[in-house]
């Protein structure tokens, strides 16, 4: 695991202070959607098909802080769309770092080398730069080539600036566990702080409807490609959640974990359905029908879903939440073995 | 199937509350035609049937909103703009890598 200490920190005081206030449902990660817009139309991706009207609008940076406020969450992710297309990308995080939120702005990097001098480097920032792979697999998934080496010169540039820097990767059927262990080591080689692994969700709306991987074979990619892990390999992320892709945990979604706003609203249920939306966090929070998601509320559309937003949270929760939770962390994050 | 053109018969066999559940589905911008005979252009973003007077949410042509619409005061609506989540823009990319890698052949072995 490769989480800084104070993010650690940050983030167990906080739940225990919703275990001890006794609350069963809390945000985690605020999804912050501050545009739809994109550079690249990636072939897994459901969430740029927009008209132009929508296409062209944004999220203010007080429409941004309000959210934050208004959740909560010790974290925010800032999705897409891509952020560094927004004109005021740099005052959305800097207001966010004032008030010490965790920031993980989430870029294809295309703009990342040239937008980097209106950032400053801090703890409280991370680039988590979308690679899907090594070149072949993740201009293939990108449909666009160029795009790996372009993000690699990104990282490079960032990582000798100062920032945090972190991958993330989305994962499909076909995807092979040892060009994926290649992968890994190439990152870590680049000098990364840390990745970010999950597999992709269907997205009705994506255009490519044929390689989403199933629960089954998620399983199987996850134990193949993260046995025996390299003491090298540092992943930014829960190492119970990636125990849950290799299939050795049955956690449930935690829908609320990782709520997620943008300029429709709080978007109900989660990060990937589009049931409708709320004006408020708390009407999100208290008129969510939330009996109606998860694998086991039979729900056809949350059956093969295993995504890093609906059970992340879960695999946090799990940690501190039960002394065997925590034990099973700190033996994995010791030993290195998933 | 994309649902870009469809003018929906509400009656019997098609319900304004079916209508706005496809369109609140749909990616592409709607025509919501009023009772009073006009109408308004936009994308339909939001949907709540179970609110005290059950309405819809659009952005309209410019982008303006949210505009709040009663769903009492619907008489249909009409798919009139692109479905911007219809095409093969996979197909296409793998059809275009395809005949990259063809073309690379043939000029390799030539």
């Amino acid at each position: 695991m490769s989480v800084p200490l104070s993010q650690v920190v940050t983030v167990a005081s906080y739940i225990i202070r919703q275990k001890l206030a006794r609350r069963q449902r809390y945000p985690l990660v605020l999804m912050l959607e501050p545009l739809f817009r994109c550079n690249l139309a990636c072939a897994g991706c459901g969430k740029i098909q927009y008209p132009a009207q929508i296409l062209r609008k944004h999220l203010t940076v007080e429409q941004c802080v309000k959210a934050v406020e208004e959740c909560g969450a010790p974290i925010v992710s800032i999705p897409g769309g891509e952020p560094l297309m927004h004109p005021e990308m740099d005052k959305i995080v800097a207001a966010l770092v004032a008030t010490r939120k965790y920031v993980y702005l989430c870029t294809n990097a295309l703009l990342l080398k040239e937008k980097l001098s209106l950032f400053t480097p801090s703890r409280y920032l991370t680039f988590s730069v979308h690679m899907d792979g090594l070149r072949e697999e993740h201009d293939d998934a990108v449909c666009r080539e160029g795009v790996y080496d372009r993000a690699v010169e990104a990282i490079r540039e960032a990582l000798a600036r100062g920032f945090r820097v972190t991958t993330n990767t989305t994962l499909f059927d076909g995807a092979s566990a040892l060009r994926m262990r290649e992968f890994f080591d190439e990152m870590m080689s680049l000098g990364v702080e840390g990745m970010m692994l999950s597999p992709g969700y269907s997205y009705s709306k994506a255009p490519d409807q044929e390689h989403f991987l199933r629960r089954t074979k998620t399983q199987a990619l996850f134990t193949r490609m993260l046995a025996h892990p390299k003491r090298r390999w540092k992943f930014n992320q829960s190492p119970l959640f990636l125990r849950f892709l290799m299939g050795k945990h049955d956690f449930e979604c935690t829908p609320w974990g990782n709520p997620t706003y943008n300029m429709f609203g709080w978007q109900r249920p989660c990060y990937l359905l589009q049931d409708g939306y709320a004006a408020t966090f708390r009407e999100l929070m208290d008129t969510t029908e939330w009996q109606r998601y998860g694998r086991r509320s039979g729900n056809e559309k949350c059956q093969d879903c295993m995504v890093h937003c609906g059970f992340e949270a879960t695999a946090v929760d799990h940690t501190f939440g039960s002394l065997k939770g925590l034990v099973e962390t700190v033996a994995v994050t010791l030993t290195g073995r998933l | 199937m994309s649902l870009e053109g469809w003018t929906p018969q509400i009656g019997p066999y098609l319900t304004l509350e079916e209508v706005i559940e496809h369109a609140f589905d749909y990616r592409g911008n709607i025509t919501v035609v009023r009772t009073d005979g006009t109408d308004i252009v936009g994308y339909l973003f939001n949907r709540n049937a179970s609110a005290p007077e059950s309405f819809v949410e659009i952005f309209d042509e410019a982008g303006e909103g949210p505009i709040r619409i009663r769903c009492a005061d619907i008489a249909t609506i009409t798919f009139t703009g692109k479905d911007t989540a219809a095409g093969n823009a996979w197909t296409a990319w793998l059809e275009r890598k395809d005949k990259d890698r063809a073309e690379n052949a043939a000029a390799s072995g030539a």
